[in-house]
């Protein structure tokens, strides 16, 4: 996937090999989710030539022109065409209030349907270190530091560029981009976290306000922790409280544990009753134990039911699909007595005990089980989840797949994810 | 009191009344002349910056990011950066050799001053302070005063204005381009620019804005040529070199007498304490828009890590230049004000590439008298720090 400034200043070839000029800018219309690349601009000794990018082919190390540059019919920019170097590179990206927010330093481009598109703009640290050609070097000296350099790309359709408001306004002032929010909402979650990131605190706090409920707490969930609670320091208290109901406890937990006490104190208290029990009682545990990342939600059978009353059980209560890959069977007191699956209660006549078809060999760790054990349990023995328990061996939550993979896969890998939706 | 105004008061810091006092009282009226250049030189410079920012309504690094991309933004970037850095070290040596004048002892007044300034920034506004601090520099009125009431033999000042004369030798030279650098600083060029986008004002506005501009450039001239002129007519003849403080007030002593080191300390004070409040800052606005980072003073380090970082890092760097051991301060704001004159011509061939320039300016780029003059100071500092450094490293 290459980016503008990689094939900017390109050598051009004629088919004999004969060096005519540079590629010193490519111009699209931006019309659609991601503008194809429709022109070249080429530096001859000539002067300035554009040709259509169809007149191209991308090899190795230059461009090759598919007719000598005499023969190749000049083209015309159109009055809307934007050319990406001049009109668009190293330009603010503005938020819809007209603040500043980030500056393009680098586009991505990246093939589609055998066509070059406008995919993305590179905001970030690796884009400006690109540009000066030390993204390699920066990139080995993180390396060594044990740590990624951040990727910031906003994806294109993400971003507007904005006509000029005054035509007389010379063409460099022209161009002004946008992220408007509603296009937002329509991204996964994963990706609005993603691009949130990469917004001012101001323009952040406007989007969690505007989002519905449910997206935001989902969004949320996926913004750095660090910067989660920057954003819930910064909301409005209501609304920062009605967003940490619909998170996840053990993930509302967290965030509230990097808060301030004081405020932590009044953001729990403006919470629902049911919803506020649960977060606090996370709270009580260290943040990197068992008992600080998991959730208290979980399936629990009591042990004397029936296959039949738990299956209608099931029914009732409709948990989350993550909570039903294994359910818990408990006893009166509730001590954690055994596990089966969703397979064995369907299969089992309908008026076994679930004593009776359950597993008794439970692996089942203590609350103050550090987290990195938790996570090669898990690894170790392909578990989906894993039961934690108190002293006396009462079932407390559940440690699921999804709050230790960043433990068990390599560094960085979750930021990849932004590459793939901007593809 | 308009931008330009402002800008012009903001001149008036420690760098230039220590400069202007060494000049008037090493050279006497002999460097007059360069002064009037750089004078007009800062007329038609400023007046560019301000239309850039009125016709553009972006700063001066926007537009030099916007221009010259990547790689050019970063050397404007470190030019400004060493040159700034290095104000705000003589701000806080100003504020060390005013306070010791009052009796301070430089140990506790820099770091004292440095924190209260970083957290002025970090937790209050400083716009009240900033109001409190142009009334000391009001103290300064002291100059054009004594200037006149000392008789100075105006028929030589005449002759420094019109008859330029320059010694190659070293020190010289670093008389010189600390008086065009201090003139001229490449600060004052990012700092009226922003001040005009910040007030907003467009093209229709400008037309009254430029009067502004001018006076605040006559308003900085006007100011070095009376400070000059009062020590050259008190120190010149006494053959005092100026090596502290103490001796810079004597140049006030016609009018104040006893009273000349207090009058001094308190201009003195009142000039560098503004100027390191607002230099720091300003200079971390222009990079981080340069740059795209975040910005602005009521953000957390969390929020806008470079923004407060540099800020802070210019600060520090300031008061601990002042805090090593056996720095004597005047000898030091002097080469500070050479570091300034140094860099200028790199921060002059961007503004006038950029505001001659019609696809960044259209109908309003810069005339060709604006473009002459320009031209002209950019290559009176270069021959300036060309000199200096042929000097000071073959000997000559």
């Amino acid at each position: 996937m290459p980016y503008l400034s990689e094939i900017q200043n390109r050598r051009v070839i004629e088919p004999n090999g004969n060096v005519v000029g540079r590629l010193t800018d490519v111009a699209v219309v931006p019309q659609g989710q991601f503008p194809a690349a429709q022109w070249a601009i080429l530096a001859t000794p000539g002067g300035e030539k554009v040709v259509r990018w169809a007149d191209l082919a991308q090899e190795i190390g230059h461009l090759r022109l598919r007719s000598r540059l005499e023969a190749t019919p000049p083209a015309q920019l159109p009055p809307d065409a934007l050319r990406l170097a001049r009109d668009l590179l190293d330009k603010q990206i503005v938020d819809t209030h007209g603040a500043k927010v980030v500056r393009v330093n680098d586009l991505q481009l990246s093939e589609v349907d055998g066509q070059l598109r406008l995919v993305g703009a590179d905001v970030g640290l690796r884009g400006l270190l690109r540009r000066v050609g030390a993204e390699g070097v920066a990139e080995r000296i993180a390396g060594v530091a044990g740590r990624r350099l951040p990727r910031g790309i906003i994806p294109w359709h993400l971003v507007e560029p904005l006509q000029a408001k005054e035509p007389e306004a010379p063409k460099t002032a022209a161009v002004r981009l946008t992220i408007p929010h509603q296009k937002l909402a329509l991204l996964h979650p994963a990706d609005i976290a993603d691009v949130v990131e990469e917004m001012t605190a101001d323009e952040r706090v406007a989007v969690f306000q505007q989002l519905d409920l449910e997206t935001a707490a989902d969004a949320l969930q996926e913004v750095e922790p660090e910067m989660q609670a920057a954003i819930v320091s910064d909301l409005p208290e209501e609304r920062a409280a009605d967003i940490l109901e619909e998170m996840d406890p053990d993930e509302a937990a967290d965030l509230l544990q990097d808060l301030p006490e004081d405020r932590r104190e009044e953001l729990v208290d403006l919470m629902e009753k049911e919803e506020a029990s649960d977060v606090e009682e996370l709270l009580t545990y260290p943040e990197d134990s068992a008992g600080g990342i998991m959730t208290t939600d979980f399936v629990a059978l009591p042990g004397e039911q029936t296959a039949a009353q738990s299956i209608d059980q099931l029914r009732e209560k409709k948990p989350d699909p993550e909570l039903t890959y294994y359910l818990y069977v408990v006893d009166a007191q509730g001590k954690l007595e055994g596990v089966l699956s969703l397979r064995d209660l369907v299969v089992a006549p309908p008026e076994t005990k679930v004593t009776a078809i359950m597993d008794p060999r439970v692996l089942k760790i203590p609350a103050e089980t550090p987290k990195e054990e938790v996570a090669s349990l898990i690894a170790k023995y392909d578990l989906l989840a894993l039961p934690v328990i108190d002293a006396r061996g009462r079932l407390l939550g559940t440690v699921t797949v999804d709050d230790v993979v960043e433990l068990i896969l390599p560094r960085g890998w979750k930021k990849r994810s932004l590459r793939s939706i901007a593809r | 009191m308009g931008p330009g105004i402002i800008t012009g008061f903001a001149g008036n810091d420690a760098g230039g009344v220590t400069t202007y006092t060494a000049v008037g009282a090493h050279y006497g009226f002999a460097l007059l002349w360069l002064l009037l250049l750089s004078t007009a030189g800062l007329l038609v410079i400023q007046e560019m910056c301000a239309r850039m920012g009125a016709v553009t309504g972006k700063g001066l690094s926007d537009l030099i990011r916007e221009r010259f991309g990547v790689r050019w933004t970063i050397v404007a970037m470190i030019a400004l950066l060493i040159a700034n850095g290095s104000n705000v070290a003589a701000e806080f040596a100003g504020v060390a050799a005013s306070l010791e004048l009052l009796g301070v002892e430089r140990i506790v007044s820099v770091p004292a001053a440095a924190l209260v300034i970083w957290a002025l920034i970090v937790f209050f506004s400083y716009r009240v302070v900033e109001r409190a601090l142009f009334v000391l520099v009001l103290a300064f009125v002291a100059y054009p005063i004594s200037a006149v009431i000392v008789h100075p033999d105006w028929d030589s000042v005449m002759r420094g204005l019109a008859i330029p004369t320059l010694s190659t030798q070293q020190a010289a030279l670093i008389a010189a381009l600390a008086l065009v650098g201090t003139t001229i600083t490449p600060y004052m060029q990012f700092y009226i620019q922003a001040s005009i986008v910040d007030k907003g004002i467009d093209r229709e506005q400008y037309r009254f804005a430029r009067v502004d501009v001018y006076l605040g450039a006559i308003l900085t001239g006007l100011n070095g040529f009376f400070i000059i002129v009062a020590a050259g007519a008190v120190l010149f003849p006494a053959h005092v070199i100026v090596g502290s403080a103490s001796d810079a007030a004597q140049a006030l002593g016609p009018l104040a007498g006893e009273q000349a080191k207090l009058l001094f300390g308190v201009g003195l004070l009142g000039a560098s304490l503004l100027a390191a409040l607002v230099m720091p800052l300003s200079t971390s606005y222009a990079i981080c828009e340069a740059f795209g980072w975040e910005s602005g003073i009521s953000r957390n380090f969390r929020e806008a890590p470079v923004f407060m970082g540099l800020f802070t890092f210019l600060i520090a760097i300031g008061a601990l230049v002042v805090l090593s051991p056996n720095v004597p301060l005047i000898p030091l704001i002097l080469v500070s004000q050479n570091v300034n004159g140094l860099l200028l011509p790199i921060v002059l061939i961007f503004i006038l590439l950029l505001a001659g320039d019609r696809t960044v300016m259209g109908d309003q780029a810069n005339g060709r008298v604006s473009q002459v003059v320009g031209i002209g100071t950019a290559l009176m500092a270069s021959a300036l720090s060309i000199g200096l450094v042929a000097v000071t490293v073959f000997g000559l």
